[in-house]
């Protein structure tokens, strides 16, 4: 579409340079200038697109006459802006007679069928139609006829609601399900004044990124089930934050009020999620940390729980903690902010002599962990998200990436779209028949019982026949050579061929190495990557919201491990336990364990912002901070360090983990010199070198990148 | 999305897509005759099951298929009678007696405009101009055209459609067009 080439275009009289071929609405943009629109979006495609007529701008063109003479020849009709690509010469004038009575006519019809419900319409004071029918409109309409009707509140699904007498046809969410999403759910059925957007049949709306569509509509037509009804955009405020639901920390905006977040929305952050989030962040989110709060500390009294002071709460952790010394543990959960890991650390091992402390709950051991950090590298992830729109070629191994990684999904599935990247996969047989990435993938490779090694070695052995000439030593060849051949003949020859084509990235769900297998998974992907060409491009994916910072911080590079400190709390050999923010009753991989371990032990506190499972069975609890009342940082599946402010404060006395760990250092005499959560931060870049290069700078921006480790040879 | 090995489509039907699609660059631009071609194998009209089987065979999502079978009027989406009788009420039609001619149908048949008949046989609804014009008041039954039908002879024609239990549209419409039309049927097929 664009090229590199610049043209000069002049919009209102305004001289412009712009590139080729970009839209006139972006080149306005440039310049100040507003031209109203609702179908435009700058990541939709144009296909279907254009439609609402609200960006209509008059165009002239230069034209050379017989005689050599330049005039300029005005194109009779108006044109959309959102869709006129810039071409030299190119004069567009946006505010003429002509346009400001086309603008009152376009909106006019877009009014007729309306229902002008903006007092009971979500939308209502954030809405494109009210605003630019305030700025562009006729003040009274002349329709006295009656409108469309249908029945109010149709449900797409348990998440989005939909009201099609408000809808105005801009194909926004049914281009987003197609071009973004990709699962092209939703589309226009009938036609004239019956258009209704719909799915297939009726169905439910099924997409893993519905709620996008809540925010592109430019009406009220679809809207939140969750949020239906329960506050007016003028009485939100708005916080920056992150998304603490998964590893892909989407840049968010929390909007709420009276101390609950009422929703959550996209906020554009082009190197991790653009603006999209998914359903399991913007639904998910306000889920997590509403409903029943902790508000104060708890000390076991019998079955029951009694609210006490803070002050007694940690007079009674410290002394176990005390007495515990160099044998108390702690496991930490995937939410809490690098601070809290930091200060969690900082207590163990500078406060107690302990090294006891993990936060994994899977089966994925250490060794399994740093055995792929030092063949692969510890930090960041090489490519990253945005990366792999310039990756030829994509492997996913050991995850469904649309469901573990949403974002780092719609990023490999944008780099497709654009053709710029073959998107290759290895899945389990037992994986559905369509997977997410097998929709779009070039190559869908199924392992049946053969397993991932065997599936990587015969790409091994497809593609040292496909390239004779590749470099290879004698073993791996040999290796290669022994491998059982693929059933799947089709789809791994296929594959090769992508291989074959040049360095790529390789993409390790956590699925690939949780397995009793994970050494031969690594050896071949070894061998894979450095067939390829690479070994500098593998990213390993983590799961938890924060397990990159807890990795970075080697918050579990000790033994004994999660197992260890599990059975050591059942056998007596852990006499202290502090649980922050992790719920091993519903989280560990084998919850029996966990439970019997609980039971068994002798002292447990948990801090936590709900009383959970694992809670109910501690001797202790402290409230703790969700990610809305506190400030923190959190590092993504990337290694992106990224910043989230507070948006209300703590409920009752509820405390952030570091604060907490703070003042346990306090009472075993070894106080700590931080004052807020900078002061952590500051700790931690100077200590760990990893956080060395997070500048404040970078974190009220995009976020800044885990510093990979100089190599000393 | 069902798999088209789930389908419907008969022997031929599959031949008769694999052909339509080798015509376009992209099975996705074969959508309006796949759902012809659909509409037939499932008798006369597109269930959901009919408008899967075609995203399924062309590779397109289900509810783009949707939508197009929505958009155009001569697609069914709803079950018809076994004869689906469409008079064409355009200008030219309209001024040359098609109300008669539907007010007659409707009296004939025991059925309003939009309904069908009570044993499956029939349904009667309206139709924009047919393009035949120049034999108004025009009717279509199935895939054949009928001209020059008027209150009076619009008996006939049911007659003659009810007696031709068992006949092909392509078979039973030449006598009857000869009755209406004389020398017509010739120029009167479509489709
Ligand atoms: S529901 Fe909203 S986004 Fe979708 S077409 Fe209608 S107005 Fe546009
Ligand atoms: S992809 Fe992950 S971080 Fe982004 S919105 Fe979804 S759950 Fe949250
Ligand atoms: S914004 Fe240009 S036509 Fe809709
Ligand atoms: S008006 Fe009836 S066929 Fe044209």
């Amino acid at each position: 579409m664009n090229d590199s080439k610049l043209v000069n275009v002049t919009i209102n009289g305004v001289p412009l340079q712009v590139p080729k071929g970009e839209r006139i609405i972006e080149s306005a943009r440039r310049a100040g200038i507003d031209i109203p629109y609702f179908c435009y979006h700058p990541r939709l495609s144009m296909e279907n697109g254009a439609n609402c007529r609200m960006c209509l701008v008059e165009m002239a063109m230069p034209r050379t006459g017989p005689d050599g003479t330049v005039t300029l020849a005005k194109h009779p009709k108006p044109q959309t802006a959102c869709s006129l690509p810039a071409d030299e010469g190119m004069v567009v004038e946006t505010e003429t007679e002509a346009i400001v009575k086309a603008r009152r006519g376009v909106l006019e019809f877009l009014l007729i069928n309306h229902p002008l419900d903006c007092p009971v319409c979500d939308r209502g004071g954030e809405c494109p139609l009210q605003n630019n029918t305030l700025h562009y409109g006729a003040g009274a309409s002349r329709y006295i006829e009656a409108k469309r009707h249908y029945p109010k509140a149709y449900p797409l699904s348990e998440h989005v609601v939909l009201d099609r007498e408000r809808c105005i046809q801009c194909a926004r969410c049914t281009r987003f399900t197609q071009d973004i999403s990709g699962d092209a759910q939703l589309d226009f059925l009938k036609r004239g004044a019956d258009t209704q957007i719909g799915t297939f049949n009726a169905a439910a709306f099924s997409s893993l990124f519905s709620g996008n569509t809540i925010e592109i509509c430019p009406v009220g037509a679809l809207t939140s089930r969750d949020y239906r009804f329960r506050a007016r955009p003028w009485d939100l405020a708005t916080q920056k934050s992150i998304c603490t639901e998964c590893s892909n920390g989407c840049s968010i905006k929390l909007d709420h009020r009276d101390g609950l977040v009422l929703r959550v929305n996209g906020r554009v952050n082009e190197a991790v999620n653009e603006e999209w989030t998914c359903d399991r962040g913007k639904f998910g989110l306000p889920a997590s940390i509403s409903g029943e709060r902790l508000t104060a500390p708890l000390l076991r009294d019998g079955d029951r729980f009694r609210e006490v002071t803070w002050d007694v709460a940690l007079g009674v952790v410290a002394e176990k903690l005390q007495a515990a010394g160099k044998q108390a543990a702690v496991l930490a959960g995937s939410k809490l902010a690098n601070e809290d890991l930091y200060a969690l650390q900082a207590l163990c091992r500078g406060g107690l002599g302990s090294v006891r402390y993990d936060y994994r709950m899977g089966t994925q051991s250490s060794e399994a962990r740093d055995a792929a950090a030092m063949l692969f590298g510890p930090n960041p992830a090489p490519t990253g998200i945005a990366g792999l729109e310039a990756s030829p070629w994509t492997l996913v191994v050991g995850s469904d990436l649309a469901v573990e990684h949403p974002i780092v999904f719609l990023r490999l599935r944008k780099s497709w779209r654009f053709g710029k990247s073959k998107a290759l996969e290895m899945v389990s047989s037992s994986a559905p028949a369509n997977t997410h990435v097998g929709a779009f993938a070039w190559s869908s490779v199924r392992y049946a019982d053969r397993g991932l090694p065997e599936s990587l070695r015969s790409a091994c052995s497809l593609l040292l026949a496909e390239m004779p000439g590749l470099t290879a030593t004698p073993e791996i060849r040999a290796w290669a050579a022994t491998g059982t051949p693929p059933a799947d003949d089709t789809a791994s020859r296929r594959m090769a061929t992508a291989l074959s084509t040049g360095p790529g990235t390789i993409l390790v769900g956590e699925g690939a190495l949780s397995g009793p297998d994970w050494r031969e998974v690594l050896v071949a992907l070894g061998h894979l990557a450095g067939l390829t060409g690479s070994t500098g491009s593998v990213n390993r994916l983590v799961s938890g919201c924060n397990d990159r910072g807890a990795e970075a911080l080697g918050f579990g590079d000790w033994q004994p491990g999660t197992a260890g400190i599990l059975a050591g709390a059942a056998s007596g050999a852990t006499p202290a336990l502090w649980i922050a923010g992790a719920d091993p009753v519903t989280q560990y991989h084998d919850p029996q364990v966990a439970i019997a371990a609980l039971e068994q032990a002798s002292f447990v506190v948990v801090s936590d912002i709900k009383l959970t499972a694992t809670a109910r069975m501690a001797d202790v609890v402290l409230p703790s901070c969700s990610v809305a009342e506190r400030d923190g940082t959190l590092t993504n599946v990337e290694g992106r360090v990224q910043r989230f402010w507070k948006a209300f404060e703590p409920r009752g006395s509820a405390s952030p983990d570091w604060l907490i760990a703070a003042r346990l250092l306090q009472r075993l005499g070894k106080p700590s010199v931080w004052f807020g959560w900078q002061d952590v931060l500051a700790d931690m870049r100077s200590h760990v070198a990893a956080f060395g290069g997070v500048s404040l700078d970078a974190l009220e921006k995009d976020g800044a990148m885990l510093v990979a480790p100089q190599v000393v040879d | 999305m069902v798999a088209a090995s789930a389908g419907r489509f008969s022997e031929a039907g599959q031949a008769q897509l694999a052909e339509i699609v080798s015509h376009y660059p992209d099975p996705g631009g074969a959508i309006l005759p796949a759902l012809w071609l659909a509409q037939r194998e499932y008798g006369g009209w597109l269930p959901a099951d009919a408008i899967a089987e075609v995203a399924a065979r062309l590779g397109r999502p289900a509810s783009e298929i949707q939508g197009v079978a929505t958009f155009y009027t001569m697609y069914n989406t709803q079950q018809r009678g076994r004869r689906h009788i469409e008079v064409c009420t355009c200008l030219t039609c309209g001024c040359l007696g098609a109300y008669e001619v539907i007010d007659r149908l409707e009296q004939i048949l025991g059925i309003h405009l939009g309904q069908t008949t009570a044993d499956g046989e029939f349904t009667l609804t309206e139709a924009e101009c047919l393009n035949y014009c120049e034999a108004a008041t025009v009717v279509q039954v199935g895939e054949r055209y009928f001209g020059g039908v008027n209150a009076e002879n619009a008996a006939d024609l049911v007659a003659r459609l009810r007696g031709s239990e068992g006949c092909t549209p392509e078979s039973l419409s030449n006598a009857i067009v000869e009755a209406i039309v004389p020398g017509r049927n010739a120029g009167a097929t479509h489709g």
